[in-house]
């Protein structure tokens, strides 16, 4: 059983590696949020289950373009700060609202970060999550995403800034996939249990009250 | 006239029994849940006693006006408010100097607990409104935003608890109600601390005491901050270990 | 925070390391005191106190209002701080802001809470009309712990200070019927932390570098009336039951002067 814990919490007294989301004191390691306490022999971390986009080079994120600048565009990408992406290397100009998918190259100590290899997309259903479930979503060498195209028939781009590009297939139930993952990201054996979700077609399941994840 | 009532009035009686039938170091019942809000990164909810709090956490976000940012780290940026009809007589939706007061000392309490410097140049906004409210309010404001920012995965050293000792009738007691601060020769004293460290991150005291009930008023507040905490951490595992407990069944 | 003030608080930190402070003053002394009593005659009282070169001016005035309703026989005071431009880069123009009302708020608390003023002497008539002490200090140069200074300033302007007469229901211009007896007088004592050292009376370039700030006012009967800790810091009960003991200790000299 996976063990939570809350910031203050003690993750291990042993010696181990600092993981992420960790942080030493008087020879003891805690958590720096709530949490997910991984076990591994050598290092010590603990995966959020709570907490906003925190911009990292090479990251494939969704981003939503805001306005048209000298030398590139301002992207929101639901993070602290806005974005840049340069112009260099985009062929048709780019309008306002416009949705891509975009490579992180650069972020400076201010995680103010700069874009770059951008996409746009066209047409398709944007889903928004919580950034710390996405790679619950990816899950171990892509195998959840897997689950989840063949499962549903669509088309998926997932960008780790929280936002899931998804068109064609069944969007319907993909969108019920993705909450169930959400809810039960912390739970063991959660690639097989989808697997068997989207293979009962539509399942009777009452659908929830609230929408898809809000923006964080 | 009011003065020759209070006299009459026992604050702890032989049976060590408070006015409302608590000991003198018993909470008064209270409830937190986390992540009640959908469009703020993190919030909370506390009913304690009649206090009733909402905490909300925006951030960490832009700061605007610009010359108000740290290079180093982040700002906090608490909001305590009261609404007008959580107090006897309506009060003035204005922050007053008692609010401001409280919001700087309930955000300087958060400040040791986060980690800043892992977000430079932005705030950190907390906005805590008081809706009912019955002695403790600032306490009971500060462990909600601290929920609330664990629930928006602001990385933090611990979270922060926080309770308020007194004494009353000549003894020193756990979490004053309204009666209890209101009578003669009460002291009022709200503490915060990180719970795991044993670090004062809130203290401010109103009365008169001596160094001896000093020392008895700590301790209890020591104790009481960390019965708080725990019903922090249950608020915050709470949404998760349901669950959990599903899945096992399955 | 100008680049100077980042090269003194570095220099606090280097001197603590060795045990001294920039000034060469123990952990727990005072800077020098100077207090000027009864300086602006238009004042009921008033008071001036330079600690080290911190400069403050306080002045009290009566006025004549209704009580409070659950305290229909007393009257009250009412504390207010105002950081002058003038005393200091850091200090902007307008409204006051959360430092001026926290440190009005403590300098309160510290007075009112030691019980020193008996507040039924100020009411005229039950029910209908008391006297309202205000008490305004002004900050006229910053360096380094004005919560001491204005509690000093607040308190000889209230020692020095003369009820005046009423006539009427209104104030009679000039002339009074006696001073406002105090019964005791409590001393706020401010100490700042800086690393694991507690010291008392901050200077300017000390409160740079500090981390966190506690404030505790005493009595001469050896009680407690009031505590604020402040700033992002935090501080641990060993470090209160050190300022505690050191407040009671050296509050004492400072009565002296009063």
């Amino acid at each position: 059983m996976k063990r939570i814990v809350v910031p203050g919490e003690i993750v291990t007294e042993e010696r181990k590696r600092l993981g992420e989301h960790t942080f030493l004191r008087d020879g003891k390691i805690y958590s720096d949020c709530v949490g997910i306490a991984e076990e591994d022999p050598k290092i010590a971390s603990v995966v959020p289950l709570e907490g906003s986009y925190k911009p990292k080079i090479n990251d494939i994120i969704i981003g939503i373009i805001l306005s048209e600048e000298y030398a590139g565009y301002t992207v929101d990408i639901n993070s602290f700060s806005r974005c840049f992406l340069l112009k260099e290397g985009i062929r048709d100009a780019l309008k306002p609202t416009t949705v891509v998918s975009a490579r992180i190259s650069k972020v400076n100590e201010l995680n103010e970060a700069d874009l770059t290899d951008s996409r746009p997309f066209f047409g398709g259903e944007i889903i928004c999550v919580s950034s710390v479930k996405i790679p619950r979503i990816i899950g171990k060498n892509g195998s959840m995403l897997e689950v989840l195209k063949k499962g549903t028939g669509s088309v998926i781009v997932v960008g780790r800034n929280g936002r899931i590009w998804a068109k064609g297939g069944d969007i319907g139930l993909l969108v019920r996939a993705i909450e169930k993952i959400e809810r039960e990201a912390h739970m063991e054996h959660l690639t097989n249990a989808m697997a068997d979700f989207l293979s009962e077609g539509k399942p009777k399941e009452k659908l929830l009250e609230k929408t898809v994840g809000e923006e964080k | 006239m009011k003065k020759e009532k209070i006299e009459k009035i026992v604050y702890v009686n032989k049976e060590g029994k408070r006015l409302d039938g608590r000991k003198i170091d018993e909470l008064r019942e209270l409830k937190i849940e986390a992540g009640i809000l959908a469009h703020s990164s993190g919030s909370a909810y506390i009913e304690w006693g009649q206090n009733k709090v909402l905490a909300s956490v925006h951030g960490p976000r832009e700061v605007i006006p610009k010359h108000r940012a740290d290079p180093y780290k982040a700002i906090v940026r608490f909001n305590y408010r009261m609404a007008t009809f959580s107090v006897p007589d309506r009060k003035n939706p204005k922050p007053g100097r008692r609010d401001i007061e409280i919001s700087k000392v309930c955000g300087e309490a958060l400040e040791r607990a986060i980690f800043l410097e892992q977000f430079p140049n932005t705030a950190i906004d907390v906005w805590v409104e008081v809706f009912d409210s019955n002695a403790g309010s600032r306490v009971a404001a500060l462990t909600a935003a601290s929920v609330a920012l664990a629930d928006a995965g602001i990385p933090m050293r611990d979270l922060v608890s926080a309770v308020a000792v007194g004494r009353i009738g000549g003894n020193i007691v756990l979490d004053l109600n309204k009666d209890e601060e209101d009578a003669d020769d009460a002291v009022d004293m709200p503490v915060g601390i990180l719970p795991n460290f044993d670090e004062i991150v809130l203290l401010q005291m109103d009365g008169l005491f001596s160094k001896p009930e000093w020392e008895k008023a700590i301790a209890l507040a020591m104790k009481g901050c960390k019965e708080i905490h725990k019903k922090q951490v249950d608020a915050l595992k709470k949404k998760y270990l349901v669950e959990q407990k599903e899945g096992e069944q399955k | 925070m100008s680049i100077i003030w980042e090269l003194r608080a570095d220099k606090v930190i280097s001197a603590l390391k060795e045990g001294k402070r920039l000034d060469e003053r123990a952990f727990d002394q005072y800077r020098e005191i100077k207090i000027a009593k009864d300086v602006y005659k238009n004042a009921d009282g008033s008071a001036r106190v330079v600690l080290g070169e911190t400069d403050v001016v306080a002045g009290v005035k009566f006025v004549l209002g209704e009580p409070y309703p659950d305290m229909q026989d007393e009257g009250s005071i009412c504390i207010g701080a105002e950081l002058l431009p003038l005393a200091s880069p850091a200090f902007e123009s307008g409204p006051p802001d959360k430092e001026s009302i926290e440190l009005a708020r403590v300098v309160d608390r510290g007075l009112r809470e030691s019980k020193a003023i008996d507040f039924k002497k100020l009411c005229i008539k039950e029910g209908e009309l008391v006297y309202l002490a205000f008490v305004d200090l002004y900050a006229i140069n910053f360096d380094g712990n004005l919560f001491d200074a204005c509690s000093i300033a607040a308190l000889a302007s209230l020692l020095e200070a003369k009820i005046p007469k009423v006539e009427e229901n209104k104030i009679v211009a000039g002339e009074y019927k006696g001073k406002l007896s105090l019964s005791r007088k409590p001393v706020l004592s401010t100490f700042a932390k800086i690393g694991t050292n507690m010291l008392l009376d901050p200077s300017l370039a000390e409160e740079k570098a500090m981390q966190a700030r506690f404030s505790v006012a005493t009595t001469e009967d050896d009680m407690l009336a009031a505590f604020q800790k402040g700033l992002g810091g935090s501080i641990t009960k060993q470090d209160v039951d050190y300022c505690i003991d050191t407040a009671l200790k050296k509050s004492k000299e400072i009565r002296k002067l009063l």
